[in-house]
């Protein structure tokens, strides 16, 4: 494959989903008006945002790295409920944050030991993570939670997570941040192009001395952190867990990210920054929806037609066909 | 530039059918009043989505602006819906929240744009309280139903089985943990190894094998009295009976009402509590929104011992339901009856 | 673009389904199986009882009907049926609304399990003439389907004292009656899929798509029949489940989304295509079918429950992962 990082954001993948971003842009404009890319308006999607681009643009690794980590959504609820509990038990804010990336990253590395180690394939693998993470989160939410919620407002985590720069969440320009730099490790790193390489042909890249194992180790850790950090962000957000924190929140990441160009069927394809971009379209969607006060049982029916129109379209632009 | 239009069109088209199934009616005039209404969007519940139609219908009856979005059962989504509200300057919120963890953030969030709010069932400070005494209710419930332990089985059932629901958080404490009280007024005697428990989710098919694994695991009871969440979680125990061939002295009594009309009603639910959660609007109206509207915004009450306006629990046996008319009925006529008019005023046959 | 074959224990000798491995698979789970019945039995004899299998087959019934339907996707190389909580309750919700329009039940039943085949028929459309991924395109379904089953109903329920109800409420031999037509889906294809052309191809085409067509094989074809075929599955899924159940929503179907797809897995059958006995998932559903009971009867709470059954297939995946590549050396 050419590497041609400059060119591949106008011809890759990420081509179709800033396109798509454009149209719902238009849209937006039309139908809303101005307001739809007011401070205002882009400050309530980028609140909301901050942690599935988190979460996405981590999860991103393993995607090209060959491995999809379905324990994405039930890694932010675990991270959550212990950062929460750790707060209520008197931690202070930053050692409760390492305490909880700490187990977060040993979860991560139970999943690379099944399937890094023992060779499990690995969306049955961290289907099971899902399921078990989703249990210890319903034991700590139970036991250290008055009436099924974890009460963890920190008036400190809250002011921060709502601090703005340039009228933006402050949290939102970091997290984009975080995916541009993602971005950029992928695109034009050697970290990257192992990244690709052990994604998309185990078997060269072990010939080209790319230690696949290693890698895919690396990506799993990489997706179970972010999905801690994004747990720690939920707490201060919402100053409370519950059992349902982070609940299926590993679908609403995948069909964006696939919208922005990844392969959950093969390694090798996509980057952060159609990612990100993937998650802006499906929320600027929404968005529209949510403004012009369609009624809200329409919306997921939109949501399903615009994933299926905008994988269609990339296919007919060259991308991800499947035959 | 072919390929452009073709994509922009395609991708166009699933939002512009969105938008025209929408756009019939929404004015824009900057002086009308608007009432935002946030429903819980969980699919679990008939009355759920009920909820927004009424509110809809009592905002269009006073020419006002109605502006409906579904916190989907998810703390993010309601937060984000809080911001909006405030956004698209709505003069009053209802919120009904099936995750309440998230008040304390909705109250800040709406507390300093200064948007009063209406909260269902949940209270929060900073919030009007509209809805009924959950405690109360869940007393009421159990009380009934041992009156009936007491008199069929003289207090003495080999099982009491709770049907929790506990993503529903404090409300599951209220209802489930009230009817186990309430039983315990009645029948106070009843020993400790009799009293089990599963999670139902407060669906009757969710619930179910759960609640199957439970009675297996006691399998010499026969007597069995159930209490719950709600009508569905109480179901869930109830169909895990029959299909176990143990349903002959199965008897359970729900809260909320929601499957005790109509003609395919269990015959082991033997009574339950109506909340009539499809009508809550009216009260909303007619003691907190209309007064904001004419400008005589009524002290916030936010607690619900002394709440802005107190929906009453309304318990009726089987038979008693009988003649309560479904919800769909129900809604159609609440609309007809004259303002103000409740749904306990116009169905409870027990009042 | 080459697709390339991201799974490096795949070899031309998976292509058919050889009695070569099965083994080891049955062997573990059918001692899994055997080692919680006798542990949880030491611990509490009144686990070996009739209200137990009662419990267990109940739970089966339904895990694995709608298990077939995912398993031939799942060999035939599309990976996963993501829309299956669709298909089930749209099936449910067209029994039950025709037996309240007073339908024969046998008719009914028809209807309804048609009904999912339709919809399994409308995601071979999309993929086949979208040429998208199943995944996604399940995905989308999927989403789409609950949408609009909520704009449909909120709430329904067969009617109590029908012959439908006191069918799917009843035993035959000791057993549930839903539980037989499980066990008698699950023997026919898990017959036929070797045996006849169609399921050849399916599993032809799930070893290698490539393969296959050099075989003369049609993709659009198989892939028509199997997700018709794995739609009609969860269709009957949904009819077990409309007549053994309580009221259901529109919803009532997604919580079995992933037992289904652990069970499918715990079989031996590998999402990748090409590999899987469909006899298998008899153990796996029932073994994992299982888990559940035996854990009430332990005394642990269901928030447990998750997290040992979740365990259990880490583990479970883990090892087969370890006995594949040691397999392949």
């Amino acid at each position: 494959m050419a590497h041609r990082p400059a060119r591949d954001l106008l011809t890759g993948p990420v081509a179709s989903i800033t396109l798509a971003l454009v149209v719902v842009i238009t849209v937006g404009l039309f139908s809303v008006g101005p307001r739809f890319l007011s401070a205002s308006n882009i400050s309530i999607i980028g609140q909301f945002l901050a942690i599935p681009i988190l979460v996405g643009t981590c999860a991103g690794f393993a995607l090209l790295a060959g491995v999809v980590d379905l324990s994405i959504g039930s890694m932010v609820g675990v991270s959550a409920a212990i950062f929460g509990t750790l707060l209520i038990n008197g931690w202070d804010v930053l050692p409760a944050a390492a305490a909880t990336l700490v187990v977060c990253l040993a979860f991560g590395g139970l999943n690379a030991i099944a399937i890094v180690g023992f060779g499990a394939d690995a969306i049955a693998a961290t289907l099971g993570m899902l399921t078990a993470l989703r249990g210890i989160t319903y034991v700590v939410v139970e036991h250290w939670g008055v009436s099924g919620s974890l009460m963890a407002f920190h008036p400190g985590l809250f002011t921060f997570m709502n601090l703005s720069l340039w009228s933006l969440p402050l949290i939102f320009i970091l997290v984009l941040l975080v995916a541009a730099v993602a971005t950029l490790v992928v695109i034009k790193t050697r970290i990257g192009r192992h990244l690709k390489a052990a994604g998309g042909d185990e078997r060269a890249a072990s010939r080209a001395g790319i230690s696949v194992p290693r890698v895919r180790t690396t990506a799993l850790l990489i997706s179970a952190f972010g999905a801690g950090l994004a747990g720690i962000i939920f707490v201060g957000q919402i100053g409370a867990v519950s059992r349902l924190t982070g609940f299926g929140l590993e679908f609403q990441v995948y069909a964006a990210l696939m919208i922005g160009g990844y392969s959950i069927l093969r390694g090798g394809v996509g980057n952060p920054a159609g990612g990100a971009l993937g998650f802006l379209v499906i929320a600027g969607a929404t968005n529209i929806l949510d403004l012009n006060a369609i009624n809200p049982y329409y919306v997921n029916i939109v949501i399903g037609l615009l994933l299926l129109a905008a994988v269609w379209l990339d296919r007919l632009r060259g991308g991800d066909s499947y035959e | 530039m072919n390929h452009l239009s073709l994509r922009a069109l395609a991708l166009s088209a699933p939002l512009a059918l969105g938008i025209a199934i929408a756009s019939t009616g929404s004015g824009m005039a900057q002086d009308t009043f608007k009432v935002g209404m946030a429903v819980g969007g969980m699919e679990c519940c008939e009355w759920m989505k009920s909820q927004g139609d009424v509110a809809r219908a009592l905002a269009a009856q006073r020419g006002w602006d109605y502006y409906e979005l579904s916190n989907k059962g998810d703390a993010p989504t309601a937060l984000k819906n809080a911001g909006l509200f405030i956004q698209e300057d709505v003069d009053v919120v209802i919120q009904f929240n099936g995750q309440p963890s998230v008040n304390p953030a909705l109250a800040q969030r709406f507390g300093s744009a200064g948007v009063p709010v209406i909260t269902y069932d949940i209270a929060e400070e900073g919030m009007y309280f509209v809805g009924i005494d959950n405690l109360a209710a869940g007393l009421a419930g159990g009380e009934a139903l041992g009156q009936i332990v007491k008199e069929k089985w003289n207090c003495e059932p080999d099982l009491v089985i709770s049907a929790e629901g506990a993503g529903a958080g404090i409300v599951n404490t209220w209802r489930t943990g009230g009817m186990r009280d309430g039983l315990k007024r009645v029948c106070p005697d009843i020993p400790e190894e009799k009293w089990v428990s599963f999670e139902s989710v407060g669906q009757a098919t969710v619930g179910l094998p759960a609640a199957r694994d439970l009675l297996a695991a006691h399998p010499n009871a026969k007597r069995m009295a159930v209490v719950g969440l709600n009508d569905g979680g109480v179901l869930a125990a109830i169909n895990a009976a029959e299909q176990l061939g143990r349903a002959d002295e199965i008897i359970g009594w729900g809260q909320d009402g929601a499957f005790i009309t109509g003609p395919n009603v269990n015959p082991h639910l033997a009574g339950s509590v109506f909340y009539f959660l499809e009508g809550y609007a009216v009260y909303a109206f007619r003691d907190v929104i209309d007064h904001i509207a004419s400008g005589n915004p009524p002290p916030v009450k936010h607690d619900a011992g002394d709440p802005a306006s107190r929906v009453q629990p309304c318990p009726v046996s089987a038979e008693q339901a009988q003649n309560v008319p479904g919800l769909q009925e129900r809604v159609a006529m609440l609309l007809e009856a004259p303002a103000g008019t409740t749904a306990y005023d116009l169905f409870c046959p027990n009042k | 673009m080459a697709d390339i074959d991201t799974s490096s224990t795949s070899s031309p000798g998976r292509l058919s389904l050889s009695n070569f491995g099965v083994w080891g698979t049955i062997l573990p789970l059918a001692s899994a199986w055997l080692v919680l019945i006798a542990v949880t039995g030491a611990v509490r004899s009144d686990f070996l009882a009739h209200q137990t299998v009662l419990a267990v087959a109940f739970t089966m019934a339904v895990v694995g009907t709608l298990a077939v339907g995912q398993a031939l996707v799942a060999i035939s190389g599309s990976m996963v049926d993501l829309s299956q909580p669709t298909s089930l309750i749209l099936s449910a919700l067209v029994a039950v609304r025709l037996l309240e329009l007073e339908f024969a039940v046998t008719l009914a039943v028809a209807i309804a399990v048609l009904s999912g085949a339709a919809w399994g028929f409308l995601n071979a459309l999309i993929i086949v003439y979208g040429k998208i991924n199943p995944v996604i395109v399940t995905l989308a379904t999927n989403f789409i389907g609950l949408a609009a089953l909520f704009l449909v109903f909120q709430i329904a329920e067969s009617p109590i004292n029908s012959s439908f109800r006191a069918f799917g409420l009843g035993s035959t031999l000791g057993i549930p009656n839903i539980w037989w037509p499980m066990v008698a889906l699950i023997a026919v294809v898990g017959f036929f899929l070797p045996r006849t052309r169609y399921g050849r191809r399916a599993i032809a085409v799930g070893g290698s798509r490539f393969a296959a067509q050099a075989r003369g094989i049609s993709l659009p074809k198989t892939r028509f029949a199997i997700f018709t075929a794995a739609g009609a599955a969860a269709g009957l899924a949904g009819v077990l489940f409309a007549c053994s159940s309580g009221p259901f929503t529109p919803s009532g179907g997604v919580v079995y989304l992933l037992p289904v797809i652990a069970a499918v897995i715990l079989a031996g059958v590998t999402l990748s295509g090409g590999r899987g006995n469909l006899w298998i998932l008899l153990l796996s559903v029932g073994f994992l079918s299982t888990v559940p009971t035996s854990l009430v009867f332990l005394g642990l709470s269901s928030d447990w429950q998750a997290i040992i059954q979740g365990l259990i297939l880490v583990v479970a995946v883990a090892i087969d992962g370890y006995e594949a590549r040691r397999g392949t050396r």
